[in-house]
């Protein structure tokens, strides 16, 4: 790698597809694009959040194939071909899930900036453990810190929308 | 609650949440500006070192790279927070006095460029020796960091209230201990991010800061131009915790990029860099003497204390004085004597961090506390109840003090964590421990010489009364300040809460506010919302009463609607009343304003520490420590708070959670630390532990009723108040659980095994 | 953050890797997961030429019991795959157990067994156990494959015997008689951290007497290590606390632990103590008593 050349404009560039809250996307990414920044940069997804770059915040949670994963630590040509689902794409249309609905009653939001990627983590809870126990809420969430909240409320919400969600099945 | 409001005191959902939740709101880093540049700083990697030359020649030829500036390219004036300590400069001229320091900025158009430019970047250093330590620091022959400081002494205070040495003489009991408060961070989550561009000779700058106001002066100042032409925005913020409270190199890099381009330049920090700017919790040196009579009544206390202050004052000239103001608080005695030297060294600045100044000093008093009532037998709850803070009184350092339920709190406190049953009785490795709080609601001065108002509000109407906008400068950090002051202006106003958009923290499109710090905005920005709100009211029933044939006086409004008071069937949409006063009078507006009334003693440092009003509060943590291991498990959390009249109940009780977070976390398990060559160890979220959500329990937060009558509705603050007692608390805990004192923070696993294996050891020792 | 440029292949088979790992000539890295490798880079510990990843490779990613063989796992099983294993839970439980205590969900979702094995970082949390379950590492190469045990696989810190021309394709743990297997790991905080000290035990014991123990210490030494005096005091001997004691005590002296910013040498020791006989106790099935027992 030529390090005296100017920076993303030059290397080679790849062209993948990623299927992002139900839409396809061609994009062209280099080998050192982060799937986060794609999301960001290129696809305008701001939701997603940077906190440390490193998978030790959780700000960047995404899933992937329904699975809660830290996009800053996923090349984006690895993810070619596959399934996101960020934050804009948890409520359907103008209907708010669950999840952000308790969020939203319960307090459960200081900051917000730990908001997205707890409620993808929570989202892929609810979506295995339909009545978690608070230890296992806490298990799903215990890589996304919060620097605001004490997780307090934030617990308290996702066991609320595991009430809800049960009542509405 | 006793009075019946139409919005204050329910826990309405928060005004931004939606936004939040569905992750539409931007913060300074999700912003994108047609034709933007992205930049960064370059950072020392010497503690202190000359600058002999710097080669900006290659980077700039990186294709990409559109400007590369140094101390040549930006104003040469010093700035800092405090015109008294204007001891740093936007990039290092002759040398830098910390690893991470500024000596360059780039602006390119991709980050990748950025890194690699800065990357190209030569600078040539001659190491000069550094020093890492306070005392070492003021020793002979250290290291001169700011030529104008001999000794590095950066704030020096010698302040004295009665008589320590008589208090002492006469005490039945002195203990004096020597406590070590550590460094740590603020580590909010959203990492600091500078935009800034220029329109003509006007320069707006949207930045991660808890203050428009006073980065809106620095920048005017810095760069030589007229308040007008400077605009500060702050977007959603990612949470502060006194972290973003003061301009920063990157506000200013910003600033001089965007006008030498001639493009917006989106600055920002990664992770690593928020380490090492830091302006975080100074580690403190605490000698503490305090005297008792034989009933365990306070006589006299005596600071003794060190701070290492860093390489650069920015607000911890505040800070040294608050370490000491505000430890008369939550305890009454008549003797006091503070010593303080804040100390430069080789390390980044430490400055204001939530409890600002309180926190270390408040553990390093309640442990005191604690071992003085083992040594005379008494009970923690009976010591602190005796030498409880009352209301209506001064403290000996003159901060009037008005409302307090300090004994309610206690008391209250002692109910809920079952305290009475479970001291002594709890099993082996099992302990409870308690601590008081109090903190501030506003500082009652601003930190630069102005008679300019606190707060100013302004609320107007909309033509058909159908929706009003709030404008206010104050400052929304995650806080919740914007839905709570619109609830407050729907009270004020008698209006509907939904109906009304908040703009604020925009120094030209909302008002002049101070900002969030101090813990000042539902105090003093609430006031100047319930004026405006107030004027508004008034405006309206004059109309409404000539429309209604009424007096005004017979009027009132609530929830959007005008009634006679004595027989409310006759009444009337706002709407109605409020488009008719448009078309009569022109737009229906109210504004407000409050200032501080002149408070505090007439001796140097005397303003610091100073506030219309103090929270006050009781805390008790309960702790399993795993006595082969030391690890600490903390298993429940009490706190109850005495914050006047309760805007918002689910957010003040989310704040008093965050704060007791951030204390758990800094009692435990947070620490900056640094190798020999003053290099942060730790500069990542995976080595400076902040506690994850399997570390930390469900906490009980309770709000006690009070009424604060230097506060809006009688409110007061709760968001830096629930993280002061929370060292001591767990300190007291361990205490109990295991009997060892810990005198030095972070109250580690490791540490707290080395106290146990020691004090097995003393006491297989010979007792002869 | 600034993560280099590099080269990246994806090749469809473990050969095309291996033949482009040779050709790369030590310029290139292996790409499973990548939890560690990208945070090595960005940290600008390795600045690789070249990226060879493994997910376009069919197969790599189960986890099947394989008659005559044992218990079989791909390289690229990721820690939730193995915390979710059913065959795992009913074969060898303390496997899945010490993947579900690994970093956090997220990382969990994409680290790999294979990774966490071949990164060669003496904190990691899976080597101990397999070590103590006695697992082979399958390695695939341009000149065909080897297995090797995996407790002579380790070199030192972040070194291995795999070349650069090799991948780690799958780890084999044999049937064996143990009776029971833990992993106990101390680190400083319940979530997101690296292991202080991480002790797995593999036991065969015969009622009240333990015929054989393999006792396998963590972070505590440049590679995993084997307290073999700790496992020769405990053979063919009935277990009581005063046993345990000495097997900790032994373990504690066989350890070679730094202290670092997680912890002192001396107290990393003693946790060896602490967390032997904690491992051992869970492998033996008998309940641990919570009090302080003495420092």
């Amino acid at each position: 790698m030529d390090d005296t050349q100017g920076g993303a404009g030059h290397g080679k560039q790849y062209a993948i597809q990623l299927v992002v809250n139900g839409d396809l996307h061609s994009v062209f990414v280099k080998a050192n694009t982060l799937l986060v920044n794609v999301l960001r940069n290129q696809l305008n997804l701001t939701g997603t959040k940077k906190g440390c770059e490193l998978g030790d915040c959780g700000s960047c949670t995404v899933l992937l194939d329904g699975k809660p994963v830290n996009s800053c630590m996923v090349l984006a040509v690895e993810a070619d071909g596959h399934e996101i689902t960020t934050v804009e794409g948890i409520a359907q249309n103008d209907q708010l899930d669950a999840l952000q609905q308790a969020f939203i009653d319960h307090a459960a939001i200081q900051c917000g900036f730990c908001t997205p990627g707890m409620i993808i983590s929570a989202r892929a809870l609810l979506s295995h453990t339909p009545h978690p126990t608070e230890k296992e809420a806490r298990e799903a969430i215990a890589g996304n810190l919060c620097r605001c909240t004490g997780y307090v409320h934030i617990v308290d919400a996702i066991l609320a929308a595991a009430e809800t969600e049960k009542k509405e099945v | 609650m006793k009075e019946d409001y139409s919005v204050i005191g329910r826990s309405v959902p928060k005004i931004d949440a939606r936004l939040k939740v569905t992750g539409q709101a931007l913060y300074a880093g999700d912003l994108k500006m047609p034709n933007m540049l992205f930049g960064k700083i370059l950072r020392s990697p010497h503690a202190h070192a000359r600058i002999l030359r710097i080669d900006t020649a290659e980077a700039e030829r990186l294709p990409g790279v559109k400007a590369v500036i140094t101390h040549k390219d930006v104003p040469a004036k010093k700035y800092g927070v405090s015109p008294a300590r204007r001891d740093e400069n936007i990039f290092c001229i002759d040398k830098v006095r910390h690893v991470g320091d500024k000596v360059a900025a780039v602006a390119a158009i991709d980050e990748e460029t950025v890194y690699r430019a800065l990357k190209l970047i030569k600078v040539d250093y001659e190491i000069l020796p550094a020093v890492f330590d306070p005392v070492e620091a003021m020793a002979e022959g250290a290291p001169l960091i700011h030529e104008d400081f001999p000794r590095n002494i950066n704030v020096e205070i010698h302040q004295s209230f009665g008589n320590v040495e008589e208090a002492f003489a006469r005490a039945f009991h002195v203990r004096k201990d020597t406590f070590l408060g550590h460094r740590t961070y603020h580590c909010p989550l959203e990492p600091h991010v500078s935009l800034a561009f220029w329109e003509g000779d006007k320069v707006t700058l949207y930045a991660t800061t808890q203050k428009a106001h006073y980065l809106q002066v620095d920048l005017a100042r810095q760069f030589d131009l007229p308040m007008g032409k400077v605009r500060v925005v702050c977007p959603f913020i990612g949470g502060g915790f006194g972290g973003k409270a003061a301009a920063m190199g990157l506000d200013f890099a910003a600033v001089a990029l965007s006008r030498i381009t001639g493009r917006p330049v989106k600055m920002f920090y990664d992770r690593d860099e928020m380490f090492t700017h830091n302006r975080g919790r100074h580690r403190q040196i605490m000698e503490l003497t305090t005297g008792v009579d034989r009933d365990g009544k306070i006589l006299g206390v005596y600071a003794n204390f060190i701070m290492d202050g860093g390489a650069y004052t920015g607000n911890g000239i505040a800070t040294a004085y608050y370490a000491g103001s505000l430890l008369p608080l939550s305890y009454v005695f008549e003797n006091f004597k503070y010593d303080m030297l804040r100390v430069y060294t080789n390390l980044p600045g430490s400055a204001s961090q939530r409890g600002h100044g309180a926190v270390h000093p408040k553990y390093a008093l309640e442990s005191q506390l604690e071992m003085i009532a083992r040594d005379l037998g008494m009970d923690s709850l009976e010591i602190r109840l005796r030498n409880r803070r009352k209301p209506d009184t001064v403290t000996v350092n003159e901060l009037t003090v008005n409302s307090c339920k300090l004994e309610t709190c206690i008391e209250t406190a002692r109910k809920r964590s079952g305290w009475d049953e479970k001291k002594g009785n709890l099993p082996r490795g099992r302990g409870i421990g308690v601590a008081l709080g109090g903190f501030v609601s506003g500082a009652g001065y601003p930190i630069y010489r102005t008679n300019l108002p606190h707060s100013v509000a302004l609320i107007r109407v909309n033509e058909d009364g159908s929706a009003a906008t709030l404008y206010t400068g104050a400052v929304d950090i995650g806080q919740g300040s914007n839905t709570v002051l619109c609830q407050m202006a729907a009270e004020a106003m008698g209006f509907r809460y939904e109906d009304i958009t908040v703009v604020s923290a925009d120094t030209e499109r909302s008002t002049h506010d101070f900002g969030a710090y101090s813990s000042r905005q539902t105090l003093m920005s609430g006031w100047a919302v319930k004026r405006a709100g107030g004027m508004v009211k008034e405006r309206l029933l004059e109309a409404a009463g000539v429309m209604m044939n009424v007096k005004p006086e017979e009027l009132d409004c609530r929830d959007a609607e005008v009634f006679v008071k004595n027989n409310p069937v006759v009444r009337e949409p706002f709407g109605k009343i409020a488009r008719e006063y448009f078309v009569k009078n022109g737009p229906l507006v109210g504004h407000g304003s409050y200032t501080p009334p002149k408070l505090g003693g007439d001796y140097k440092g005397g303003t610091v520490g100073t506030s219309p009003a103090y929270s006050f509060s009781a805390q008790i943590i309960e702790v399993q420590i795993d006595e082969e291991t030391g690890e600490i498990g903390v298993e429940g959390v009490w706190d109850v708070h005495d914050s006047g009249t309760v805007i918002n109940p689910a957010l003040v009780h989310g704040q008093s959670h965050g704060g007791i977070y951030m204390g758990l976390g800094e009692a435990i398990w947070e620490e900056v630390k640094f190798d020999e060559n003053g290099r942060i160890l730790n500069p990542n979220l995976a080595e400076y532990r902040m506690p994850t959500a399997l570390d930390v329990p469900m906490m009980d937060s309770l709000a006690v009723e009070g009424f604060e009558p230097a506060g809006p509705w009688g409110a007061k603050e709760v968001g830096e108040g629930a993280s002061v007692p929370t060292e001591g608390a767990v300190a007291n805990a361990i205490l109990d659980a295991t009997g060892v004192f810990m005198d030095s923070l972070p109250l580690t696993y490791e540490k707290i095994w080395r106290a146990l294996k020691n004090k097995k050891r003393g006491e297989n020792a010979d007792p002869r | 953050m600034y993560l280099p440029d590099f080269d990246y292949y994806a090749p469809e088979t473990l050969k095309e890797a291996c033949s482009l790992l040779a050709r790369l000539n030590g310029g290139a890295s292996v790409l499973a997961g990548g939890t560690d490798l990208l945070s090595h880079m960005k940290n600008e510990l390795i600045s690789p030429k070249a990226l060879v990843s493994l997910r376009r490779i069919k197969g790599l990613d189960t986890i099947a019991y394989v008659a005559e063989k044992g218990l079989v796992i791909g390289a690229r099983a990721t820690h939730n795959d193995l915390a979710g294993s059913q065959v795992l839970r009913e074969r060898y439980p303390a496997l899945p157990e010490t993947a579900r205590v690994m970093a956090n969900n997220q990382i969990r979702n994409r680290g790999t067994i294979g990774g966490n094995i071949v990164s060669a970082v003496p904190s990691a949390d899976l080597p101990p156990i397999l070590i103590a379950l006695g697992a082979s590492v399958v390695i695939e190469g341009p000149n065909g494959t080897r297995t090797v045990l995996l407790e002579q696989f380790f070199v030192g810190p972040r070194r291995s015997i795999i070349a650069a021309d090799e991948v780690l394709a799958g780890i084999v743990i044999p049937d064996q008689a143990t009776t029971g297997s833990a992993y106990c790991k101390f680190g400083l905080r319940r979530s997101g951290a690296l292991a202080v000290v991480g002790v797995a035990a593999s036991v065969v014991a015969d009622g009240a007497s333990v015929t054989q123990a393999r006792i396998v210490l963590g972070a505590v030494a440049p590679t995993p290590l084997r307290a073999r005096q700790a496992e020769t005091l405990l053979a063919g001997n009935a277990v009581t606390e005063s046993l345990l004691e000495e097997a900790g005590r032994s373990a504690a002296n066989e350890c070679r632990p730094i202290s670092d910013i997680r912890g002192s040498e001396e107290y990393r020791r003693d946790m060896v103590r602490v967390f032997t006989k904690r491992a051992l106790r869970k492998a033996l099935n008998i309940p641990i008593q919570h009090t302080g027992e003495g420092t």
